[in-house]
């Protein structure tokens, strides 16, 4: 796999939406971005809230331009974390990259074979503290359907 | 009772847009918005450049808004004698957009939703957008 196409970007959020409809059961917003972080498609299943397509975006967006998953910036902002220098690194995050930087779990990279980052996908929508129903969860579906057959 | 413009419809109309796309040869960007202006659905094709993504969103915006074409927002608000002369662009969450290629989705008389098109000329524009609406029969 070289980069994301619409085609493979459809097929993710297919997969994601089926996780997200028969597994955890809530409606949610999700984006696929492409290696620049630009968003090749989003969608906003029938019920969830009109703020989760920003923000899955933003969290697709997040996962390509720091390469790694939002989930990892947010663990940063434990407040135990306040005062040192991983959580004031994660606090000086906040509203950086013109606002587009989302510290919430949710957005993961997209790595093909080689390992390069070729993508991002991100989910809002389900709600917190649901344990291994989460939005994370959710793009993991969508990136596991890239690799299956 | 008023159709709703859900995902379902959405990925419908995105389909036959995509198609007519094809045919013509040009990648484009083409987004689904309710009837509120909500973003529903979109594709950016493969080869289209990234800034028509939001292009279309605020085509389509403006269009779900305006409850009619983007193009005719120009003409009525653009025009000095009009009221309501003077919008700008920055006018809205930096949405509100009269170039041509966004227009509502009607059904029943109601608007519950609009199309927004951007990666061509206006015409081709508007020639996908009119194919988007021939997804809304295809309706599952």
């Amino acid at each position: 796999m070289k980069e994301l196409t619409l085609e493979l970007a459809l097929r993710m959020l297919e997969a994601a939406e089926r996780w997200a409809r028969d597994v955890a059961g809530f409606p949610c917003s999700i984006a696929v971005v492409d290696r620049s972080g630009a968003l090749i498609a989003v969608h906003r299943m029938d019920g969830a809230a009109m703020a989760t397509t920003d923000i899955a975006i933003e969290k697709a967006y997040t996962a390509v331009a720091w390469g790694m998953p939002t989930m990892l910036g947010s663990r940063w902002l434990d407040p135990r974390n306040v005062g040192q220098h991983i959580g004031d690194h994660a606090l000086g995050m906040i509203g950086r990259g013109k606002g587009r930087l989302c510290l919430i779990p949710g957005g993961i990279p997209v790595t093909n074979e080689e390992g390069e980052i070729i993508g991002g996908i991100g989910c809002s929508g389900i709600p917190a503290g649901l344990g291994s129903i989460n939005d994370t969860a959710v793009s993991q579906a969508g990136i596991v359907s890239l690799f299956e057959d | 009772m008023k159709m709703e413009l859900g995902l379902s419809v959405a990925k419908a109309m995105l389909k036959k847009a995509v198609e007519e796309a094809r045919r013509l040869g040009k990648a484009f960007s083409i987004a689904i918005v309710d009837d509120r202006g909500w973003l529903v659905a979109l594709h950016r094709m493969d080869g289209a450049p990234p800034p028509t993504a939001e292009i279309a969103r605020d085509k389509a915006w403006t269009a779900a808004s305006f409850r009619m074409p983007t193009a005719e927002v120009g003409s009525r608000y653009g025009d000095p004698k009009q009221p309501g002369f003077g919008l700008t662009p920055h006018d809205w969450n930096d949405r509100l957009t009269t170039l041509p290629g966004g227009i509502p989705v009607e059904v029943n008389g109601s608007v519950i939703g609009a199309v927004g098109v951007a990666g061509g000329t206006p015409e081709e524009d508007l020639r996908i957008c009119r194919a988007a609406l021939e997804g809304l029969s295809l309706k599952p």
